[in-house]
């Protein structure tokens, strides 16, 4: 018994000088990366935004004023997003955080709360009214609004009062901006709502393995179906594909979308079995969901991606 | 602050699971842990349902009550005669199915799947803090996982010859008169406890990681018990700071580098150990040969 006492009493000892040294250590390399970042005399607004399209409106309205560091880089996915150790600095240095909300972020939308008691943290969603959201039960909400310009005006109008709050020296910048970007980001809603009424009616469906496009097909009157709708789990099983044939065959719809996401394979069983029915489907490109495209490219925008979106679209199913 | 409470934090799950994973290496069941952070998913789906919001509080509670179950349901089959691996491999996959088929059937368009409700992310503990009355008391997660290292200590070294006779020799064990069902379910618990708060607060592969690799590279430098739990242990701490160091200096993910330390430590222990080392097994080798 006195060897069992003894040995577990190393180990209590053990693990508290380990704790304690590491926690010093840390404490040290804290100190030291502190002092060497500094301020550098940048007076401009520091804004961290979490995905890609919350950022780039960030930099269309706050455009010389304020410095916009995103958290979620191009391409990727918001639900498999991890967090690096720079993240971290990200949001401690940051003076106001943008997020998308409706839980797009899962759970560091906890934290994203939480650090909202001690700066200034909003969802970009938030002025969005509930009955122009699209939901299954309360409280749960499709979050990719984003696809519906007119409601992305409404995220945009929040970032510049939530810019002007926090900021209202600029108070005139901010509104000129915004102005702009809106006047532009109406000027693409209607673009989109007219290229997508030009595809014939009965051929206005969009057939994709994403559940992102909701919004999309409410909003501009195209016809959504996902693979995933089809099936009620997560793997395809045959009656599913003979489904999806059948319905590409009766309705005549001329092409299918792809996603890095998509199973490969079972859209290819599905395009083959069309084909055996005598109609030819084809795929019609790669639309972007959840992640833009790199930066520094049209598609690294906002406008620019729902264009790409819109464009191959139209360009494959008219 | 930060760093101060991620090593901490890395600490506290290091030792919880470098003790408990000791005993599972002796029980060849290592890899419970991974069965957990799957079979905890119907939870999820079940405390969505009953509650109708996906707070962090109901998740947990549902999660853990399905930890519980599945450990209970490994070792009920185990005890019955089916073999170790394959009680955790039935129990896991069929729990989450269970969980992907009540997902699919009632909440299809919502978002519930465990990496975005369950499981937390170590970079962000210290914004996730517990308030009494107003008062910032530090991380919840120091808090939770604290509680759960000392309720572990405490019931290990209570029961500490009870646990190794009946993780060695369950056979004489139960000769002797111990309870050995009795000490299969409460290690089971501890283990089962321990990996939900951990998932809560600092997400799978840590903890997956941290119950196998510390106790794998100290079976390969002992042959005894209490020394095994020492070596474990300090594994453990060492690849959550040393972890931690890496993830600094090369801006990566915190969790994934510190189960690389641990890793790299276990690659060291395997090639050096005096006696059950790569190198020491071919010094034997070749001079039995001369």
């Amino acid at each position: 018994m006195n060897k069992v006492a003894s040995s577990v009493k190393r180990l209590v000892l053990l693990i508290l000088f380990l704790t304690l040294s590491a926690v010093l250590v840390a404490g040290c390399a804290e100190t030291s990366t502190d002092e060497g970042e500094g301020r550098g005399g940048d007076s401009r607004v520091k804004v961290t935004a979490t995905i890609g399209m919350v950022a780039d409106a960030a930099k269309e309205i706050g455009g010389d004023s304020v410095q916009v560091t995103g958290l979620m880089g191009p391409g990727v996915d918001p639900h498999l997003y991890k967090a690096s150790q720079g993240d971290i600095r990200k949001l401690e240095d940051a003076d106001v955080i943008l997020y998308s909300g409706l839980h797009l972020e899962g759970k560091l939308t906890d934290i994203l709360e939480k650090l909202g008691e001690e700066k200034t943290v909003k969802a970009v969603t938030d002025n969005i009214p509930a009955d122009r959201l699209r939901g299954s039960s309360d409280g749960a909400y499709d979050p990719h609004v984003w696809f519906d310009v007119e409601l992305w005006m409404s995220a945009a109008e929040t970032i510049r009062d939530t810019l002007i709050e926090y900021d209202p020296a600029h108070k005139a910048d901010y509104e000129e901006r915004a102005a702009g970007y809106l006047e532009k980001l109406e000027e693409l809603d209607l673009y989109a709502a007219e290229r997508i009424g030009s595809i014939p009616e009965e051929s206005r469906v969009l057939v994709t393995a994403h559940d992102a496009f909701g919004y999309f097909g409410d909003a501009y009157g195209i016809e959504v179906i996902g693979l995933q709708g089809i099936s009620t789990a997560s793997e395809y099983g045959a009656k599913d594909v003979a489904d999806l044939r059948n319905l590409l065959v009766e309705r005549k719809i001329k092409a299918v979308f792809v996603e890095s996401s998509v199973p490969k394979k079972s859209i290819e069983a599905v395009i083959e079995g069309a084909r055996r029915e005598g109609h030819e489907v084809k795929i019609g490109g790669e639309l972007f969901s959840d992640a833009m495209g790199k930066d520094g490219t049209t598609e690294g925008t906002y406008i620019g991606m729902v264009r790409h979106n819109v464009d191959t679209i139209v360009n494959a199913l008219k | 602050m930060s760093g101060f409470w991620i090593v901490l934090t890395g600490a506290l799950v290091a030792s919880c699971c470098a003790i408990l994973g000791c005993f599972l290496i002796l029980r060849r069941m290592a890899l419970i842990g991974d069965a957990i952070s799957h079979a905890v998913l119907p939870g999820i789906a079940i405390a969505f349902l009953m509650s109708g919001t996906r707070d962090s509080i109901f998740m947990l509670l549902g999660a853990a009550a399905f930890g519980f179950i599945a450990v209970f349901l490994i070792e009920m089959f185990r005890s019955g005669g089916v073999q170790s691996d394959a009680s955790i491999g039935v129990v896991f996959t069929a729990l989450f199915a269970v969980g992907v088929v009540l997902i699919s059937l009632n909440a299809r368009n919502i978002d519930l799947d465990l990496d975005c409700v369950l499981f937390g992310e170590i970079a962000y503990v210290q914004w996730s803090t517990l308030e009494i009355g107003g008062a910032d008391l530090g991380p919840k997660a120091v808090w939770l996982l604290g509680f759960t290292l000392v309720v572990i200590l405490l019931v290990i070294s209570l029961f500490y010859k009870q646990f190794k006779l009946t993780s060695f020799d369950p056979a004489l064990a139960a000769a002797l008169g111990i309870p050995v069902a009795l000490f299969h379910y409460a290690l089971m618990g501890l283990v089962s406890m321990a990996s939900v708060s951990s998932f809560e607060s600092v997400g799978a592969i840590l903890v997956v990681g941290l119950l196998i690799i510390p106790p794998a590279a100290a079976y390969l430098l002992t042959d005894r018990l209490g020394p095994m739990l020492v070596i474990s242990v300090a594994v453990g701490i060492v690849s959550s700071i040393a972890g931690y160091a890496a993830a600094v200096a090369l801006d990566a993910s915190i969790a994934g580098c510190m189960v690389c330390a641990a890793g790299v430590l276990f690659a060291a222990a395997f090639l050096l150990s005096p006696k059950h080392g790569l190198l020491a097994l071919r010094r034997a080798r070749s001079r039995a040969a001369a």
